[in-house]
Formats: structure tokens, C-alpha cells, sequence
């Protein structure tokens, strides 16, 4: 049955550590990762929002809110990443006017 | 040629990704299945706008939000030269051809049960089981009897 082995990437690695999950519709979460299923429903703990920009929803802001305990619906689960080793950079890229 | 089997032609190599909502990936494609659900490695996110950038080791991506991908001019070669040699390699009927002698089988079986029974002629002709254990009974006997000659 290849129902079960849909899942690209192997949630297991990711139980008990902390993950980023970005939502459809622009919400974004951290929060450790206590269950899944292969629907992508996920199980968050101590879950944070990052709050966005008021006038451009598209801009997550340092603002955050404490959810707590959560069920995120797999269907709106857009992204999932491992806080893990994820950082704000530079712009990695050659500049317009540098190229 | 199909974009998922571009797709999948594309496995390690660095590409760019574009969801929905603006936001770019870069990174190598580890995995991606029939929903385009990719999983990439060493990815570089940048904002909508462009002014933001984010380092993530890796991270999953949902295939129905994703605009876009741009993967390496290469790629085309390799997934060209995939498709070729999964055309030529399948010649049609070898299913078929397998299926058929397995119904030979049986037919094939009988004459050897025969054989094992020869001692019994034509007496036994019922199960294979049945005919054996009688042969083994009378290659018994025989074998008395060459000890007494």
C-alpha cells in the first residue's frame, strides 16, 4: 500500500524537538512536535504565534502570542522545518548592483 | 515528458521553490512524491518582498502551495534518458508469457508423479501425495528383494 509511505519527510526525526510550522492563510508557529499523523496533523506544545504586521499580513512581526497545547490541521500546514538550526541571515545572494 | 517525473528526476539537485504566497526556497531536493510534496536540504528562505532571508537545515513543503520550481538546465537531459531506457526496457507480454507457463505447470508435474509410481503401473493414478508414499512402499520391497537374489 503506498497510502502509508506518502509522507516525504519523516516526521519521527522531528517528535520532542522544536518545529516551525507555517499555516495557510500566513499564520506561523513554533512549538515541539508531541504527535502527527500521515495527514500531517500535527500536535504542538507550549505552541507561539508569531504575530504579523497589521498593515502587511504577510510580515511576521517579534511579537508573539502563547497557545499552548494544539492540533494544527494538516490541510492548512503549508511548511514544517526544524527551529533547529534556523536563523535570520544576510542576503546570502549577489545584490542586483553588485552583479 | 511530465513535470513530476522532472520532478523527481530532479532528486539532489539545488532548486528554487515558490509558494503561493511569495515566498522563495532554495535548496537540494531530498524527496518528492505524487502530491509534489518536496523535501528539501540546506534551504534558504527568502521573504515575499525580498529583503528577509532565513537558513533552515531542511524543511517540508506542502505540494498545493507551491507556484513554481525552477530546477537546473540538466535536469531535462537526465529525465530524457530515463524515459528512454524505461521504454526499452519494457518489452510488452513478458507478464503474460510468465502467467501462461505457470498453467503448463501441472501438465509438466504429472508425467514426473508417473514416473515416481512406475512400479505401481497404472494402479494409482489418484493424488501426487498418495502416489508417492505407495512408490516409496514398493521401492521397499524391491530392495528385499535384490538383498535375497
Amino acid at each position: 500500500m503506498s497510502g502509508r509511505k506518502e509522507t516525504v519527510l519523516d516526521l519521527a526525526k522531528f517528535v520532542d524537538k522544536g518545529v516551525q510550522v507555517k499555516l495557510t492563510g500566513g499564520r506561523q508557529v513554533t512549538g515541539t512536535l508531541k504527535g502527527y499523523d500521515q495527514l500531517l496533523n500535527l500536535v504542538l506544545d507550549e505552541a507561539v504565534e508569531f504575530l504579523r504586521d497589521q498593515d502587511d499580513p504577510l510580515k511576521t512581526t517579534d511579537q508573539t502570542r502563547r497557545l499552548g497545547l494544539i492540533v494544527c490541521r494538516g490541510t492548512a500546514v503549508m511548511l514544517v522545518s526544524p527551529t533547529d538550526g534556523t536563523d535570520e541571515i544576510a542576503n546570502p545572494f549577489i545584490q542586483p548592483d553588485g552583479a | 515528458m511530465l513535470p513530476l517525473s522532472l520532478l523527481k528526476t530532479a532528486q539532489g539537485h539545488p532548486m528554487l521553490v515558490e509558494l503561493k504566497n511569495g515566498e522563495t526556497y532554495n535548496g537540494h531536493l531530498v524527496n518528492c512524491d505524487t502530491w509534489m510534496n518536496i523535501h528539501l536540504r540546506e534551504v534558504i528562505c527568502t521573504s515575499k518582498d525580498g529583503d528577509r532571508f532565513w537558513r533552515m537545515p531542511e524543511c517540508y513543503i506542502r505540494g498545493n502551495t507551491i507556484k513554481y520550481l525552477r530546477v537546473p538546465d540538466e535536469v531535462i537531459d537526465k529525465v530524457q534518458e530515463e524515459t528512454k531506457s524505461r521504454a526499452d526496457r519494457k518489452p510488452p507480454g513478458v507478464g503474460r508469457g510468465r502467467g501462461r507457463g505457470r498453467e503448463d505447470g501441472p501438465g509438466g508435474r504429472q508425467p514426473k508423479g508417473a514416473g515416481r509410481g512406475l512400479d505401481d503401473g497404472a494402479r494409482t493414478t489418484s493424488g501426487g501425495r498418495g502416489r508417492g508414499g505407495s512408490g516409496g512402499k514398493n521401492t521397499g520391497g524391491r530392495g528385499s528383494g535384490r538383498g535375497r537374489g
